[in-house]
């Protein structure tokens, strides 16, 4: 099922709405949020997720993570 | 002969008892507004201008040909050629923005011309009604000429009349504060707060910056509006006296609402334009210290003189006067697509100077731009869609606008379940207003909801084409088209590097 989220990468200047299966993890979250945003934002290889100050394991499917459509997921790049 | 003084209040003070209907039934609280109050309580509304119907046509005469004059010395095309294409951008922006939103305000001004509940409320209403035919169509007329210099001049008339992103949240903005207000709401929302507190933005600042920009007829449109919009403005203060004076929390309430409303429809086009769309050589003042100097002072002296306090979130306020307009207009630059006038990049010349004036959020905001260059050297001039985002954005609940609150460190986005419904808002402040009246504002659909129940295309070229209005010929792209002389030189330097 797809899931639309609600995105905020840190260092960027808006919010985006990311689409991904629930099948998909936590890390994909953290990529295709990156890409969406590069043109202002060069992705960096790492990133962590975080659902207000709680950070989620990146190995966690959208669906295990518990978010649902319209949540809001925050993106720190870990340099 | 009787004196224009002794004769003027039988003409404009003209309240009298009914005799076979209620005063509650010619004013129903639901059109005149409320607190509902005898009309006892609102016979000493008064103004300064008190104007005549003779000296408000004879001195309207006189401003109308002198408009006309100066568009027939100065307002051709070839007139227009001569300036710089970013400030014809600014030009574009203020052009859409403006008259359609003007012509709504003449539906508030004939609301309050019947139903205000002062017969010289009345009269002043009406020429403010007739204040902003005036606004309507001397934009129109100026800007249909343009035209045929550049097709998206034709977004001044059809704005209002698309779905584009910006003009929902113009209508959202616009229709709740001018078409659906309360004469009451409708007086302090738009004569106290937008017009006394924030349209000097407008009509002293643009003016001042049309002015060094070479542009005669836009500094002579806007000050001529502004001499109509200071006498109607008038209409604020004396309906917020008496509002206060029977229920002083939901005066403070209408102000802090509508505060907050304004500044972000101001700091969007009006901050557009000081800070990025007029050329470097132009500027006077950063958007920042225009505000200070023309708003704050004003604004909070009319508070302190009124017993009103500051609206309660004054000091996000005062931060977001050192972002927010920044956080729009870089993403706005990375989808210009998807509105009708075009995007200067600031070079490092103009990163500088804003490096300068805000130095607190600047440094978050040079890599978006330095990000941006990257892309432009990849791409080299011409290629518009590599610095282009494809990827739906978010917007709030309650402006309509990008969620570009706060800085790039710390997003102030905020979500809040009401129904079984998410709603997000750019900022505390947007919560808060959608709060007080969920029902005013919860069946909206913002852009993505209108995606995401098939309203309109996700798609974003789609999305552009059948939702927003836009054609290839008439979105926004880099107004230099990514030919900048400071970025050819960095490709090139580049370009050394590598082969070395």
């Amino acid at each position: 099922m797809l899931v639309p989220l609600y995105g905020f990468l840190r260092g960027d200047t808006i919010g985006m709405v990311v689409l991904v299966h629930d099948h998909q993890t936590i890390a994909d979250v953290a990529k295709v949020l990156q890409q969406a945003a590069s043109v202002r934002v060069k992705p960096a290889a790492r990133a962590r997720v975080y659902i207000g100050t709680h950070a989620l394991d990146p190995a966690l499917t959208v669906k295990a993570a518990g978010l649902g459509a319209l949540d809001r997921v925050d993106v720190v790049q870990e340099h | 002969m009787l004196k224009r003084d002794q004769w003027l209040d039988l003409a404009r003070k003209l309240d009298w008892e009914f005799s076979y209907v209620g005063e509650r039934d010619v004013f129903p609280d639901v059109v005149s507004g409320t607190p509902w109050l005898p009309q006892a309580a609102w016979k000493d509304w008064d103004e300064p201008y008190k104007t005549t119907y003779a000296e408000y046509v004879s001195t309207q005469h006189a401003k109308d040909a002198s408009v006309y004059a100066v568009r027939d010395a100065v307002g051709r095309i070839e007139d227009y050629r001569k300036l710089d294409a970013s400030w014809l951008n600014a030009l574009k922006l203020h052009s859409a923005t403006l008259p359609l939103a003007e012509f709504a305000a003449v539906v508030g001004n004939l609301r309050a011309t019947r139903f205000g509940r002062d017969s010289a409320w009345r009269t002043m209403a009406n020429f403010g009604a007739l204040d902003e035919f005036r606004h309507t169509q001397i934009p129109l007329m100026v800007m249909h000429e343009l035209v045929k210099l550049d097709p998206q001049f034709d977004w001044t008339h059809k704005f209002f009349h698309t779905n584009d992103w910006v003009a929902i949240a113009g209508r959202h903005l616009v229709d709740e504060m001018l078409t659906a207000s309360n004469p009451i709401e409708f007086a302090i929302a738009t004569h106290f707060v937008f017009e006394t507190g924030f349209t000097n933005l407008q009509f002293v600042g643009l003016s001042s910056l049309a002015q060094a920009a070479g542009d005669r007829m836009f500094e002579k449109m806007v000050k001529s509006i502004q001499t109509d919009e200071a006498r109607h403005a008038q209409i604020g203060h004396p309906v917020l006296l008496t509002l206060i004076k029977h229920d002083r929390e939901y005066a403070q309430r209408l102000v802090d609402k509508w505060f907050w409303r304004s500044w972000l429809f101001f700091a969007v086009v009006t901050g557009f334009a000081m800070d990025y769309l007029t050329p470097l050589e132009h500027r006077r003042q950063s958007f920042k210290e225009f505000v200070h100097e023309w708003i704050l002072d004003q604004f909070q002296r009319s508070l302190d003189e009124m017993g009103l306090k500051r609206p309660w979130y004054w000091q996000q306020f005062l931060d977001a006067l050192d972002s927010y307009h920044h956080m729009v207009y870089a993403s706005a630059y990375t989808y210009r697509a998807t509105v009708w006038f075009d995007f200067a990049m600031p070079g490092p010349e103009e990163r500088a100077w804003l490096a300068q004036k805000y130095p607190k959020t600047w440094p978050q905001m040079d890599p978006i731009w330095e990000r941006v260059a990257e892309r432009w050297r990849e791409s080299g001039p011409g290629v518009e869609w590599h610095t282009h985002g494809a990827t739906p954005v978010t917007f709030c609940s309650t402006c309509q606008l990008v969620l570009c609150g706060g800085t790039p460190a710390h997003n102030t986005a905020r979500l809040h379940a009401h129904e079984g419904r998410k709603y997000f808002f750019c900022s505390e402040p947007c919560e808060w207003i959608f709060k007080q009246e969920p029902e005013r504002y919860a069946a909206h659909k913002d852009v993505v909801m209108r995606i995401l129940t098939g309203e309109a295309p996700a798609n974003l070229l789609e999305l552009l084409r059948k939702s927003f209005g836009l054609t290839q010929d008439m979105w926004g792209k880099d107004v230099a088209r990514g030919n900048y002389r400071w970025l050819e030189a960095q490709i090139e330097r580049h370009k050394e590097k590598e082969v070395a």
